[in-house]
């Protein structure tokens, strides 16, 4: 057997397997076990309460910091120069010079590596919120964690991880880009948002936010068109131009584009869309062009899927864009 | 049975209706998992049920940021996971499904005695290969994510896919 007849037997496995019998009396039985055992818990309920009070009073009376590591050169720590390593504060600015790097671990959930020519400030660092502000330069962030406990400020809107790894750039004038190379991230602003998985990127501009994202192969006229579109009035024109242009692995970027264009346009979208990669079942055209955040989801799964899976399998298999599948 | 949507927000809820409903849904996918994962069928259906016990402790903190197959697919690899850190079982193991029919009942393509033996091999294989060839091969893993789940090197993950398709041909040339 071969390295191509093996791909293909595992791709022929069954995706569910039946239980030889059925599991659920006994997962029922654990599940009443566990409910009956944390109802008779609540008899230590103020004991554990008083001991959780004074352990927020312990922590509290520390200020909340994380450990910083230099990497190369002497990073700035506010006005001091950071020795091998040191502690990065609530309301510390970190500075790299052109050739100075450093490594900030994010609590217990993860690390920014931060890269020559960037300034970065902490703002929280709770249990809940682990938050920095990138007024300028670039950082590699890598997280592991429950979504939504790390955050990314810039003057373009806040990266919120949803558990992944990514690259965000800001320039002076608090334009950027964002790159995701591990899980998702969403960025947003007041009046716009973004979805960026695995393997796609979103420009961003100071005061409007980010644009629609792209796949890292997207054609370069595409690329022109959604930032015309999203930074210059681009409007009717820069839509049909980015229709025109799009292929099916272009998908991510029309899913987007449908929510942003007028109304108008919205049929227009959707429809090729729909031709370069067919919605799955119980997603409807009316619901989509309505935004109706079921049919925006259901296709938004799909679309995602054959994205991670093209990622995942680049250079082991060929999967088609349009549906995820393996190329025979 | 209702919509999957109605009855995830049913289940965080609390109703253990719309649970027993949900482990309908999914005991399949989340049982073929745990079979792969552990090579054992006595060791799946425990760690199954593990999974979904621990749903029911997690399930009001899924928030729909991705869909909920997905959410749970990535509760069970690490529960199993999990599982298996704690006991450190290392052992190189056997299919010893009790009910032999268990993989044949799935199937019905005229290549159906290749995806047996094939089922048979990967259970066949050691632990760390198996669990990398199950997690990249067949669930779609990329190598940095397993390496995070596994809590392995990149470069152990990908020399153990490397050694495990090494010894599914082997095995399946036989």
């Amino acid at each position: 057997m071969n390295e191509k007849e093996l791909h293909d037997a595992v791709g022929r496995l069954p995706k569910s397997i039946e239980p030889p019998r059925d599991l659920w009396p006994d997962i029922e039985a654990r599940i009443n076990r566990r409910s009956l055992a944390l109802r008779r818990r609540w008899y230590w309920i103020p004991l554990a309460a008083a001991a959780v009070l004074a352990g927020v009073w312990l922590v509290r009376s520390q200020p909340a910091s994380w450990d910083l590591t230099t990497l190369a050169g002497r990073p700035l720590v506010n006005t001091t120069p950071l020795a091998a390593s040191g502690r990065l504060r609530v309301g510390d600015w970190l500075q790299t010079d052109d050739s100075s790097r450093a490594l900030i671990a994010v609590g217990r959930i993860g690390q920014v590596e931060v890269r020559p020519e960037t300034r970065v400030q902490l703002v929280s660092a709770t249990e809940s919120d682990h938050r920095l502000a990138l007024a300028r330069g670039t950082i590699d962030a890598k997280v592991d964690a429950v979504p939504r406990l790390f955050f990314v400020e810039t003057p373009a809107g806040t990266a919120i991880d949803l558990g992944c790894a990514y690259t965000l750039h800001t320039d002076s004038l608090g334009n950027g880009l964002l790159h995701v190379t591990g899980g998702e991230v969403e960025f947003q602003t007041g009046q716009r948002w973004a979805r960026v998985p695995l393997g796609a990127l979103t420009q961003t501009r100071a005061a409007v936010g980010p644009g629609v994202p792209y796949v890292e192969d997207a054609p370069e006229p595409l690329i022109r068109a959604l930032v015309a579109f999203d930074f210059a009035n681009g409007g009717a024109r820069a839509t049909r131009t980015a229709l025109a242009v799009a292929r099916p692995h272009d998908a991510l970027s029309l899913w987007h584009l449908l929510q942003r264009v007028d109304p108008a346009l919205r049929g227009l979208v959707y429809d090729r869309l729909a031709a370069l990669v067919p919605p799955p079942p119980g997603v409807t055209r009316a619901g989509a062009i309505a935004l109706a955040s079921r049919d925006l989801e259901g296709y938004w799964t799909k679309i995602h899927r054959i994205l991670f899976r093209r990622m995942v399998l680049k250079g082991v298999r060929d999967i088609d864009p349009r549906t995820g599948t393996t190329v025979r | 049975m209702a919509p999957p949507d109605d009855l995830v927000a049913r289940a965080q809820a609390g109703d253990q209706t719309a649970f027993r409903d949900l482990y309908r849904q999914h005991a399949g996918r989340v049982y073929a998992l745990c079979l792969r994962l552990t090579g054992d069928g006595r060791d799946a259906e425990e760690r199954t049920q593990d999974v979904f016990v621990r749903l029911w402790d997690r399930v009001r903190s899924f928030r729909g940021e991705s869909a909920f197959s997905t959410w749970l697919h990535r509760l069970a690899v690490n529960v199993v996971l999990n599982a298996r850190r704690a006991t450190g079982r290392r052992e190189q193991r056997v299919m010893t499904v009790e009910d032999p029919g268990a993989l044949e009942r799935n199937r019905g393509s005229t290549t159906e005695g290749l995806s047996i033996d094939l089922e048979r091999a990967i259970a066949g294989l050691p632990d760390g290969a198996r669990e990398v060839f199950v997690l990249y091969d067949i669930e779609g893993y990329a190598h940095a994510e397993i390496a995070e789940l596994v809590g392995i090197a990149e470069g152990t993950s990908k020399a153990q896919l490397f050694r495990a398709r090494r010894l599914l041909r082997e095995k399946l040339e036989r």
